[in-house]
């Protein structure tokens, strides 16, 4: 029965849930990973299994009296929300907000099971037994929450099959749909760039390589954060972290040169500078003026200077430094395939600039180096290529769709039956999909 | 969540945001799952103001026996179109016509399109109550042992083999319509659990829900079944036997909508409610978890204290030997 439905491909990151079925070429629901429970909102929620220290001696064998779950008899454990649903919950009375997942990681696996519950049965409205699911983690996920993942997965929902990949690999997947790639490789460095953090993680034939891994502090919540300091200091008669977002999403691009960019915006200004109608709540409607933010907001990619004071490297030297901290044997490809993915990549010209920026690093290093050899040694060249393609908002999620929908798919899985052989520890382990002999 | 929603949020969803006053037409192809093998394919084949919806369900052939052709016609009417290929029944949506239309009706068009597949599922459950309503003014004429035939034993069999293994059979009497449910557990756990489940289920009224239907459980097929072609049964199978026994006031004209679509959810709303339960469990273990390891990190000895400085109680120290 399995055999003909298609995969469930979920993609759980800190921010966003994208969930769908494997084929379609966009997520079926994107909706923020947040659950809204009865009761205050858990504050710190550190803790594996999600309460708060208890600071009186617990009753371990009543099972504990207070707010949790398990001294519940009903049904409260059924009276939760999730997405988009969780944030109105939670904005009346009595219910709190969580976000199970930090760091990319799931830190509360009660709240994610629940989550998971409803993910599938009020929006995908599948039954999990006869469908296969790809999962996703981020890269350097300990193999322990693989483990959890798959004794939820299989014991309280018995999915037919699951299979857990790489976020990275999967956003090198979704740019094979680039007119630029030619050959599917699953070697590439992957900029992942979301609402909270950067990522560039070189990935080698498939396999993450974990020691170069390097993140930057600056994604798309800084950016608008950024935005949003320029329009309180030019006084702006809306400033409000919406109306940043608003204009980051929609009038900003990346440009090749910030002083030439400037000049360009003084000479012809009717052209450069825009309007943005907000309305407020309450029914009034301003204008706000959107000026060099438009291409100094991305700029802070490239000069963190002007917005950080604590983090000063350039977006393009921390991808170069990932590279040359590689396996030499795959340097070339690393540079050849640097595909960008989420939300804060979709600026115009961000690949291009990027490209332009590493290439003059790459450059100088090799003619620096043919100088020091004095003339002996010629360098063939390097070529440094950014692939920028259409799915880079969900680049992960679609790359599971992608590998989702092969007929192969299928034996790369996992099933409940090995997982009752083996155990947990089962997971630890996946062939690689997509990778060299597959189609 | 109690209750499993019957209409398709993503259709739903998907509608009204294109129908919303505001919304720009984009063009859309998602192929989606619902519960029971249905699929569904929302597109945008010729313009991006014309929606497409398709649905296939693995036991279309029998539904059209049982009348669905009529039921769909009565509700999508205007918006049918020829069923795609490789798809049973097709509606289409013209964005373009609706916009003018009131807000009203457009959330009507929402609400019945995204109950497409509980539309279709329900031909064979308002063909028995239609029967019923026959069937009961038959029996005014006649006494218990005075009824021809027909009127007593009621009318045929409907069977929908709505899954691979499983199905649903309905049958109307003239006092009553039975539904049956074949269930089959592959697990053995959630065998457990669907019994602790089934067998509240039939004690609901002895709990004082008088106006819940009778529910039997039983291993093998009942009678009502007798003839029925590749049932299944005894107790060495997992197949198990879900009778609802639904009575004159749960098939008023003014309930009927409500019980068709509960009753047409009770499988997966079982499903859902034995994988909440597992889930419910699970947290009580990890809670459990947390507690005993607690309870082993205060256990930890501690420090030898041989070869301590030591203090009596009159201020002198001394080496503690070991």
């Amino acid at each position: 029965m399995a055999s003909q439905t298609p995969a469930v491909v979920m993609d759980n990151g800190t921010g966003y849930s994208k969930l769908g079925f494997a084929g379609n070429d966009s997520p079926s629901f994107v909706f923020p990973t947040a659950i809204a429970t009865k009761g205050p909102a858990g504050g710190g929620g550190g803790t594996g299994s999600g309460r708060p220290a208890v600071a009186n001696k617990p009753n371990f064998l009543s099972g504990g009296a207070g707010g949790h779950l398990s001294g519940k008899r009903g049904t409260e454990d059924l009276d939760f929300f999730i997405g988009d649903e969780a944030l109105t919950a939670a904005s009346g009375p009595g219910y709190g907000v969580h976000y199970p997942i930090r760091h990319g990681q799931i830190e509360n696996w009660d709240h994610m099971e629940r989550f998971w519950s409803n993910s599938i049965f009020k929006y995908l409205r599948v039954e999990p037994e006869d469908h296969h699911f790809l999962l996703t983690e981020p890269p350097l996920n300990p193999p322990e929450n693989r483990e959890n993942t798959a004794e939820i997965m299989f014991e309280s929902f018995n999915c037919a099959g699951l299979y857990i990949a790489v976020q990275a690999v999967l956003a090198l997947a979704a740019s094979w749909t680039s007119s630029k790639v030619q050959d599917r490789s699953l070697t590439g460095t992957v900029i992942d760039s979301g609402e909270g953090v950067t990522h560039v993680i070189p990935v080698a034939e498939g396999y993450v390589i974990g020691s170069s891994i390097k993140s930057i502090p600056i994604a798309g919540r800084d950016i608008t954060y950024f935005v949003q300091s320029l329009l309180r200091d030019r006084g702006e008669p809306d400033s409000s972290l919406r109306t940043a977002e608003r204009i980051k999403e929609e009038f900003c691009y990346v440009c090749p040169d910030v002083v030439k960019e400037f000049s360009r915006f003084d000479r012809e200004p009717e052209d450069r500078f825009k309007k943005y109608d907000v309305r407020q709540p309450g029914g009034r409607s301003v204008t706000v003026d959107v000026g060099y933010e438009r291409f100094l907001a991305p700029e802070i990619f490239f000069n963190p200077e002007i917005y950080s004071s604590d983090f000063l490297t350039p977006l393009p030297n921390i991808v170069d430094t990932v590279i040359q901290t590689s396996p030499i044997d795959v340097r070339r490809g690393l540079y050849k395939n640097i595909v960008l993915s989420g939300g804060s990549t979709l600026y115009k010209d961000f690949g291009r600039r990027l490209q332009r920026d590493i290439r003059h690093l790459v450059d100088a290093r090799i003619k620096d180096s043919e100088v020091r050899a004095g003339g002996q040694a010629r360098s063939g060249g390097l070529d440094v290529q950014v692939i920028t393609h259409k799915r880079q908002r969900h680049g992960p999620w679609f790359g599971g769709s992608l590998l989702g929908q092969t007929p192969e798919f299928k034996s790369y899985c996992h099933t409940k039956a090995e997982y009752e052989e083996i155990g947990p520890s089962i997971v630890r382990r996946f062939a690689l999909l997509g990778g060299p002999g597959s189609t | 969540m109690l209750l499993l929603d019957y209409q398709n949020v993503l259709i739903e969803s998907l509608l009204r945001d294109r129908l919303a006053p505001d919304a720009s037409p984009s063009s859309v192809d998602q192929i989606v799952s619902d519960f029971d093998n249905v699929t569904f394919h929302i597109s945008t084949p010729e313009s991006k103001s014309k929606i497409l919806v398709s649905i296939t369900i693995k036991c279309w052939k029998e539904l059209v026996t049982y009348g669905a052709q009529a039921i769909l016609d009565r509700e999508y009417g205007p918006y049918i179109v020829q069923p795609e290929q490789g798809y049973d029944f097709s509606v289409q949506v013209d964005l373009d016509t609706m916009a003018s239309k009131p807000q009203e009706e457009k959330d009507e068009l929402v609400r019945r399109v995204s109950l497409l597949k509980r539309n279709a599922m329900a031909a064979p459950f308002e063909q028995a109550f239609d029967e019923f309503a026959s069937l009961q003014d038959q029996a005014k004429n006649y006494s218990s042992e005075t009824a021809p035939q027909g009127v007593r034993e009621g009318g045929e069999v409907r069977a929908i083999h709505y899954r691979e293994e499983e199905a649903i059979y309905v049958k109307a009497s003239h006092d009553r319509v039975t539904v049956i449910f074949s269930t089959v557990f592959k697990e053995e756990t959630d065998r457990v659990y669907g019994k602790v489940f089934l067998q509240e289920f039939v004690d609901a009224r002895k709990r004082g829900v008088q106006n819940a239907p009778q529910v039997l459980f039983r291993h093998d097929a009942p009678m009502e079944l007798q003839g029925q072609p590749g049932l299944r049964g005894g107790r060495g199978e997992n197949v198990g036997y879900v009778t609802f026994v639904l009575f004159p006031r749960h098939l008023t004209p003014q309930k009927r909508d409500e019980t068709i679509s509960h009753i047409q959810t009770f499988r997966d709303y079982f499903h859902y409610h034995i994988k909440a339960s597992k889930a419910y469990i699970h947290s009580r273990m990890r809670r459990r978890t947390a507690d005993f390891l607690q309870v082993l990190r205060r256990a930890r000895p501690e420090e030898a204290d041989a070869g301590k400085e030591r203090k009596t109680a009159s201020g002198r120290t001394f080496r503690a030997q070991a």
